[in-house]
Parts: C-alpha cells; sequence; structure tokens
C-alpha cells in the first residue's frame, strides 16, 4: 500500500510538473494566432490546437492539482471535523468518485476505440487486440475542420489522464485508511 | 417515477453528496453518471460523462480561464502591486478612513488586470491589511473592505465569472464586460461613501495618518503617482485590441497574460520562486475549475435530457402564475440562498442553464441579467458557510482577527452589495448604457 | 405494450428547430400518443455535434437529424452531405436527386454497413456568405475567417478563406468576440431567425451550393423494433418537415432579400464568380478519385446537371 501511494504519486507528481508548464505552450499559441492574424494570414490550426494542449493540460493536470488539494470542498461540516472523521467520511465517499472516474474512463476508452475505427461494443478487448496484432485500425476519426486534425492523439491523452486521476484517487482512498488506522503516510 | 422527482432527487442527493465534504467535482460527477446510468442503463448511461470533456474542449472561451488565473498570481506573487499600494498610502493617507479609501481604489486597479477575486484578496492581506492593523484601523472594518473590494474582480473587466456565465447565456463577452464597468465603479463608489460616512461619524475607526508619514516631498508623491500606469498599461494591451477587433477574446486574454509577465520580470520580481507559485498555482486553480464543469456539464445534460428545464419554467409561470419580476426576484433571492453555501462555479454550471433561459423567455435583457448574477456571486463569495473570499481571509488573516469578526465584518458590505443590486435592476441603464454606446457607434 | 420513447438530437439550435422540426416531432407526438413519444434536443445539448454519429451507433440517442458533413459520419458519402460545392441549384434538386437518380440506395449501403438507418435526404436553404465586411470581389474573400461546413470549408480554403469550426449555439458570440469574420452555413432567412443577421452587415447573393442536403437517420436496432406502422407515422413526419421547409426557405429567402432591412446586399460578378464554379468541377474530380462510392456519388451529379442544362428553362438559364 505505501508502495502503492509512493509510486503512484511520484508518476503524477513528475506529469503534473510537466504539464504545469502547458500554460506557455498555450500561450505561445494563441500569440502567434494574433500575430499571424495581425500580419499574416490568420492559421488554420491555432484555435484547435490551444483546444488540444488546454484538455491536455486540464486532464493530465488533474491527478497533481489533487496531491496539491486544490479540489474544492463544501466544508458546512467538514471543516470542523477532526482528521480522523474526515479521513472516514473520505473512505466512503472517494469510492463514489472512483466509480465517475471509471464511467468517465470506460467513455473515454470506447470513444478512443471509435477514433481508431472500431464500431463495436468490446472497446477495451479491441484496444488489447490492436496492442498483439489481433485487431487492425479502422477507419481513422478526424475532426471536421479544415485543419482535419486525427483525433486518436488528444482522446488517448484523455484515456491516459483519466487513468491516472483514478490512480490518484485510488492512492488517496489508501490514504485515508492509512490514517484511519493511525500510520503515518 | 415523474422526471420532476427524479430532477429533485439528483438535485437533492447532489446537496447531500456536497455536504460529506467530498470534493466539488466527485460529488456533481457521481450523481451525474449515476442518474444516466438508472435512466438510460447502457443506451448511453455510460457515455454522457466523457461526452461533457469534448464538449468542454469546444469551448472556447475557457481557453482564457488559465490566462487570467496566471495575470492573477503573477500581480499577487510578485508584488508588484506594492508600489501601488503605497501610492494610496501617501495620497489618501490625509483622510478619515483614508487608507481604507484607498485600499478600495488599490482594490479597482487590481481588478482591472485580473479575473477572479484571489489576486484581490492576496494583495489586500498580505500588503493593505497589516499596515492597516498597525495604523489602528479597525480590525472589523478593513476586514470588510478587504474582501468586499477584492470582490470586484469578477466584476470589473477583465471577468472570469462573466467569461462562464457568457458560454451558458449565448451573450457577448465583450458587452458583457463593459457592462460591469459602471456597477463595478459604482460599487466601488458605494463602499467609499460608506467608510466616509462611518469614519465620519466615529473617527476612531479610521484615524488620520500621522503628518510626518505623509510629510513627504511633492516630487516623490508624483512619481508614486506613475505606479498607478501599470494597472493602465496592462489593462490597455489587453482591451484595446480587443474592443477594436484586432484580436479575439482569446488572444487578448494571452496578451494580458504576457504583459503582466513582462511587467514582472521588468521591475525585477519574477524571482524563481514568485515563477513557481504562479505557475503551480494557475494549473491548481485551473484543473479545479475544469473538473468541476466537467462534472457539471454531464449533470446538466442529464437535467435537460429529463426536462427539468421545462418543468421549472412551467411551475413559475402557469402553476404560480407569477409576473415576470416577481419570478427574477424570486430567482434572485434563491440565488443568493443558494450561493452561502454552494461553490460558483456549480451553481453557474448547475443553475444558471435552467434560470438563464427562462430569463431570456420573460423578455429580460440577459446582458443586464449577467451583471445582477454577478453581483450575486459576489455576495456569495462573502457569505458564510462557503465562500472564497471568507476562506482566503480565514486563511490569510494575522491571528488577532478571529472567525467572529470575519463574519461580522462582512454584513455591512453585503448589504451594500444588495443595495447596489436593488439599484442595477431598477436602472438597468447602469450596467447597459456603455456597451449600448460603444457597441452602436459602429 | 409499454410506451416507447426516443431520444432525438437535431444539429440545429432551438431558435432554428422551432421553425424545421419542431412542429413534425410535435405532429409525430400527438398521432402516436401513448404508443410511442419523442423527446426533441437540440444542437449540443446531449452530446456535441462531433460525437453525434457516435452516440447514434451506440444507441446513446435513437435518431438524428443532421447532415452527414456536419456530424462525420465515417461513410463514403459524408462529404456530399451539407453543402455539396455546386451539387444543387435548387432546394427542389435534393429530393430528385435522392428518389431519382439513385442517391437514396447509396446512401442505404452506406450506412447500413456502419449499422445506422437512413430514412431520408430533404433540402434546406442555399449556402450563402454573412459577413461583417462587404465582399465584392474575390479578393475580398481572402483571409476572412469563416463559420463554414467541413467539406465546403475545404473548399473554400483555395480563395483564402479560414474556415473555422465551433459549436453552431455559440456562433453569434464568435462574431462578436472576433473569433470570426462571416459566416458561410446558410441563406438569409437563417441569418434572421438565429440572430447572425444582427452580428453582421453585409450578405453576398452568390452561392456555393443551392441547398443543403441533410437526413433523418435512426439506430438500426431501434428502428427494427418499431412496429411497422410506426415507422411509417415516422416517415410520414420526416417527410412533413422536408415539405415545410422547401417553402419555408424558399419564400423566406425572396421576401428577406427584398424586405430585409439588416443586411446589405452584395455580389460578385457573373465572370468572376464562374472561376469559383470551374474550381467545383475541379474539386468534384479530385473527390470523385478518392473511392468507387464517392466516384459513383459524383457521377450521378454530373449526369444530373447534364440533364438539368438540355432541359432547358426553367431548370437551368445559361
Ligand atoms: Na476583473
Ligand atoms: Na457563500
Amino acid at each position: 500500500m505505501h508502495g502503492y501511494i509512493r509510486i503512484v504519486d511520484a508518476v503524477n507528481l513528475r506529469v503534473g510538473r510537466v504539464m504545469m508548464y502547458g500554460i506557455f505552450a498555450l500561450m505561445a499559441i494563441l500569440l502567434w494566432s494574433s500575430i499571424s492574424k495581425a500580419f499574416f494570414v490568420p492559421s488554420l490550426w491555432t484555435l484547435e490546437m490551444a483546444q488540444f494542449v488546454m484538455v491536455a493540460y486540464y486532464i493530465l493536470g488533474g491527478p497533481y492539482s489533487v496531491q496539491l488539494g486544490s479540489n474544492v470542498r463544501m466544508d458546512l461540516f467538514y471543516g470542523d471535523w477532526s482528521p480522523k472523521k474526515k479521513a472516514w467520511f473520505d473512505l466512503f465517499t472517494i469510492c463514489l468518485l472512483i466509480f465517475y472516474l471509471c464511467v468517465l474512463l470506460y467513455g473515454a476508452v470506447s470513444s478512443t476505440a471509435y477514433s481508431l475505427g472500431y464500431w463495436g461494443s468490446e472497446p477495451f478487448s479491441y484496444l488489447g487486440g490492436l496492442v498483439t496484432g489481433a485487431e487492425e485500425l479502422g477507419r481513422l476519426e478526424r475532426s471536421s475542420t479544415a485543419w482535419r486534425p486525427y483525433l486518436w492523439p488528444i482522446k488517448a491523452v484523455i484515456v491516459l489522464g483519466m487513468f491516472l486521476m483514478l490512480l490518484q484517487c485510488i492512492s488517496e482512498f489508501f490514504k485515508d485508511y492509512l490514517r484511519i488506522k493511525g500510520e503515518a503516510i | 417515477m415523474s422526471y420532476e422527482l427524479i430532477a429533485i432527487l439528483m438535485f437533492s442527493s447532489m446537496m447531500l453528496m456536497l455536504l460529506t465534504g467530498q470534493r466539488v467535482f466527485g460529488a456533481i460527477g457521481f450523481i451525474a453518471v449515476v442518474a444516466a446510468l438508472l435512466l438510460w442503463g447502457d443506451r448511453g448511461g455510460f457515455d454522457i460523462g466523457f461526452s461533457a470533456a469534448m464538449k468542454l474542449m469546444k469551448w472556447y472561451p475557457l481557453l482564457t480561464l488559465p490566462m487570467f488565473i496566471f495575470m492573477g498570481y503573477v500581480l499577487s506573487e510578485s508584488k508588484i502591486a506594492d508600489d501601488l499600494y503605497r501610492m494610496f498610502h501617501v495620497w489618501m493617507g490625509g483622510l478619515r478612513g483614508g487608507l481604507a479609501i484607498g485600499t478600495i481604489g488599490l482594490m479597482v486597479l487590481i481588478s482591472a488586470m485580473n479575473g477572479l477575486s484571489v489576486a484581490g484578496m492576496a494583495i489586500g492581506s498580505t500588503i493593505a491589511l497589516p499596515e492597516l492593523l498597525k495604523r489602528g484601523y479597525d480590525k472589523r472594518m478593513v476586514t470588510g473592505v478587504i474582501q468586499a473590494g477584492s470582490s470586484l474582480g469578477i466584476l470589473v473587466p477583465p471577468s472570469v465569472v462573466l467569461v462562464l456565465y457568457a458560454m451558458i447565456a449565448r451573450q457577448p463577452v465583450g458587452q458583457l464586460w463593459l457592462a460591469g464597468v459602471l456597477p463595478g465603479l459604482m460599487m466601488a463608489g458605494l463602499f467609499i461613501v460608506y467608510i466616509v460616512v462611518r469614519c465620519w461619524i466615529n473617527p476612531v475607526l479610521g484615524p488620520v495618518l500621522p503628518a510626518e508619514e505623509r510629510n513627504i516631498p511633492r516630487a516623490e508623491k508624483l512619481r508614486l503617482l506613475r505606479a498607478g500606469l501599470l494597472p493602465i498599461v496592462i489593462f490597455a494591451t489587453m482591451m484595446v485590441p480587443f474592443v477594436n477587433g484586432w484580436t479575439s477574446l482569446v488572444e487578448s486574454s494571452a496578451i494580458g497574460a504576457l504583459a503582466a509577465f513582462v511587467a514582472a520580470v521588468l521591475k525585477g520580481r519574477m524571482t524563481r520562486e514568485v515563477f513557481e507559485n504562479s505557475v503551480r498555482n494557475t494549473l491548481g486553480i485551473t484543473c479545479m475549475f475544469m473538473w468541476i464543469i466537467l462534472a457539471a456539464l454531464a449533470f446538466g445534460a442529464v437535467f435537460d435530457g429529463l426536462g427539468a428545464v421545462k418543468a421549472i419554467e412551467s411551475v413559475f409561470t402557469e402553476r404560480l402564475n407569477l409576473s415576470p419580476w416577481m419570478i427574477l426576484i424570486l430567482m434572485q433571492l434563491s440565488f443568493i440562498l443558494m450561493g452561502t453555501f454552494l461553490d460558483d462555479t456549480a451553481m453557474l454550471v448547475i443553475v444558471a442553464p435552467l434560470y438563464v433561459p427562462l430569463v431570456g423567455a420573460l423578455g429580460f435583457d440577459l446582458i443586464w441579467y449577467g451583471i445582477l448574477y454577478t453581483i450575486t456571486t459576489q455576495i456569495a463569495y462573502m457569505t458564510p458557510p462557503f465562500g472564497y473570499n471568507l476562506f482566503l481571509m480565514r486563511a490569510m488573516a494575522p491571528p488577532e482577527i478571529s472567525i467572529r469578526d470575519i463574519y461580522a465584518s462582512i454584513t455591512p458590505f453585503v448589504m451594500i452589495m444588495v443595495l447596489a443590486l436593488v439599484l442595477v435592476m431598477i436602472f438597468p441603464g447602469i450596467a447597459t448604457w456603455l456597451p449600448d454606446y460603444v457597441y452602436n457607434k459602429q | 405494450q409499454s410506451k416507447i420513447t426516443w431520444r432525438m438530437q437535431t444539429y440545429a439550435g432551438a431558435a432554428l428547430a422551432a421553425e424545421v422540426i419542431d412542429p413534425a416531432i410535435k405532429m409525430f407526438n400527438t398521432i402516436a400518443g401513448d404508443r410511442m413519444q419523442i423527446e426533441l434536443f437540440y444542437a449540443d445539448q446531449l452530446v456535441p455535434t462531433g460525437e453525434l454519429f457516435q452516440a447514434l451507433q451506440r444507441g446513446t440517442i435513437d435518431a438524428v437529424q443532421s447532415d452527414d458533413d456536419s456530424m462525420a459520419s465515417p461513410t463514403e458519402v459524408t462529404v456530399f452531405g451539407g453543402y455539396f460545392p455546386f451539387g444543387s441549384r435548387y432546394s427542389l434538386d435534393v429530393p430528385v436527386l435522392f428518389n431519382q437518380y439513385g442517391l437514396n440506395e447509396i446512401w442505404d449501403e452506406e450506412y447500413s454497413k456502419v449499422g445506422v438507418k437512413h430514412i431520408s435526404a430533404g433540402a434546406w436553404d442555399p449556402c450563402h456568405f454573412a459577413t461583417k465586411d462587404p465582399i465584392r470581389s474575390l479578393a475580398d474573400l481572402n483571409g476572412k475567417r469563416i463559420f463554414t461546413f467541413p467539406t465546403a470549408g475545404r473548399f473554400l480554403t483555395q480563395f483564402g478563406v479560414v474556415p473555422v469550426n465551433l459549436p453552431w449555439e455559440d456562433i453569434e458570440v464568435a462574431v462578436q468576440t472576433g473569433e470570426l469574420d462571416g459566416i458561410a452555413w446558410s441563406g438569409i432567412t437563417e441569418d434572421y431567425t438565429v440572430g447572425w443577421a444582427d452580428v453582421t452587415n453585409y450578405f453576398l447573393t452568390n452561392n456555393i451550393s443551392g441547398a443543403w442536403a441533410g437526413s433523418f437517420f435512426a439506430n438500426m436496432d431501434r428502428w427494427n423494433e418499431l412496429p411497422e406502422d410506426l415507422q411509417t407515422l415516422f416517415r410520414v413526419c420526416c417527410d412533413q418537415s422536408h415539405y415545410y421547409r422547401q417553402w419555408w426557405y424558399w419564400g423566406g429567402e425572396a421576401n428577406l432579400r427584398v424586405n430585409g432591412t439588416k443586411l446589405e446586399l452584395t455580389t460578385i460578378p457573373d465572370e468572376e464568380w464562374a472561376t469559383v464554379e470551374t474550381a467545383a468541377q475541379v474539386f468534384w474530380e479530385e473527390i470523385a478519385a478518392e473511392s468507387e462510392t464517392k466516384r459513383r456519388v459524383v457521377d450521378i451529379f454530373k449526369k444530373y446537371n447534364a440533364d438539368m442544362v438540355k432541359a432547358g428553362r426553367p431548370y437551368r438559364y445559361t
């Protein structure tokens, strides 16, 4: 349990620290957009690229923001509870959060499978099959803009981010458990 | 089970989940996907959560969110507002309550440089608060001044809250921002009147600065005035190209963020630590907003799918048979009530989609309503038990200020905000005159 | 027997849907009564338009009103939905192409492959530019950021147009926030109906297509589950919607050009506009070269246009 917490937190910390600088990538794209618009022909790709960067920024940065404790809670009662009581409540309610993340992840995986040309109802086995070579790529989904980027990369990023978020929340679950047992984390 | 009942059940179980203190996005998201699965099973129950992510990706004005948050952190972390504070200190110190009045002025200028109230709170409580307390100002009054003053950040453009409102109400951000200018200044004016009157009645609340502190050379005094140029320059580099249509909204926000960053570098304040804090906090706050909106969009889609909007509309107009103004006033009251214990993002994304179409259908101007909405949010920021400014004040205030002081401090200011709300309701021109003037001359 | 409930999403926003789809669905619900009800959702309400096709395929939603192009359906005929450049001149061309020239069969084949029922295609309005600044020559198109359909956008890039794709409901605001310089998504009726005429100043009378082609679709399993009489009723109501749009747009376009006060009309001279029409022929060939099915469709378009020219007035005046 300690090992899991250490590894997951370390991975998400690194990922988050890298994504943190995404703000400058976003800024650069938007500045290029205004420059190209003012002096040349407006770029086709800037707005959509900025949207992709933003998605990566907040989805992949999500687990780190959980570590930072940035996610607000309503502390009408919660604020006055003892650490142990907080941990007890969290232990239960974080399971609900984990459930939400599982549903999100399932949707993301099936949408990613779709973007790779799979239209069936077993997205996980399809993606597994892709890795082992049992399945083939189908029609690749493209964005319906003039730039027409393929959509699987950003969807894959979302899958990865939601998976990391899931791992992080399981780590939080373990931490609550340890807190209740009175162990150091 | 009728759809109305399901809608009520969803809403109340979400409130219950929120009360357990779990992260807001988790509470909302869980109810959303469970409701979707129960209602639609495998025929769509699994997709609602994720398709919100794709919807969110396409909401381009949200690109401004990290930019304005970054701007705010750069301003507060780099302390480039210190000079501004000194300017007000020296120029206003001679009046009764002058420093408090100066703090309001400071908050207005900071509001024009960032889109949230966080920067104002940070600057107010780290720079202004200790000085005010040292000079013998009444602690309850000054805590209120800082909380109320910093909340102007979301009313005076640029404003993140108005960007989010614009997304939901489908109204132009530019006009909404302009609509916020006069009400923002009016509210600042009302705060000042309040301070002047109270200090005039009871000078102990805001003593005049000792003469030796004010006795500095005129040249030095004039030099300090230059500090006021910085916010004007940052505001102008962002707003002028935008209002003239040279750059789009999201591009302007990037220019504003860059301008704040460059200003901090030029003033030599962009240390490694400031840089680290600004970048990290921007990620944290942006993620918080985005994950809440992600969950709330799914919640909204399910709610919408139930026809809850139509149900509420018919309750108001047909069953209760209320006049448009009565409905509007009821809505504002319920908003204020919800604002006391709901997070403003959750409030906006869940409740506004129910109310805004109704406001439009009743024939009210949605630009004007955006301002009413924002003032209500300002009130929500300050009212216990849940409010950002309240939290920040609790976290940043020195030990001699108790929670009781903080709660007591906001009462008069909340009353002033309600007064401002009423004034804007009675005289819509306060909000609509400026956008009408600017956009109709084209 | 319990009541059947369908969720249907249209790609039109609420203001437009009030004209082009609400009446037909209301009619369906009134007639079907306790046996079946359709709940209608507007653009991006349940799922974003980009995800619409997947949602239909999986049964998140049961039926869709959209063009193939906007919802990016993974078929060979996608590019011909919406506004295929110069694919039609009048709104009657669309049902003729589908019912008499064989497009119905091709669409049916293509959508059956991906598990979706193609119910019927109909025409909407022509595709015109509504812009903040006037367009009086092709040079005026250069560098304009325009909200338009994917395939039309691809075609227009050769004239310097920068196509932008945003959620339908955000367009009015995007023009005001400077994200867009104009719109090439509809005729003048829609510009007035949905509020775009309030944020733009000029309307170009030349169009790049005489009629939008879009369809009703249903999830294949849901469709097959319907008893035959409800299938028929659904088809009849779709046809009613197609018919309503025929006269609503045709009359509306003329009326607003003549009596509208919000948009000033501009025109690119015929000789200059001919270069765009020629470019469209090249574009057709490019598309046809992409696959066998696309070749079949392009050939049908060519045959149809040749027939119309031979038929002479009133089918074609040049
Ligand atoms: Na502001
Ligand atoms: Na509150």
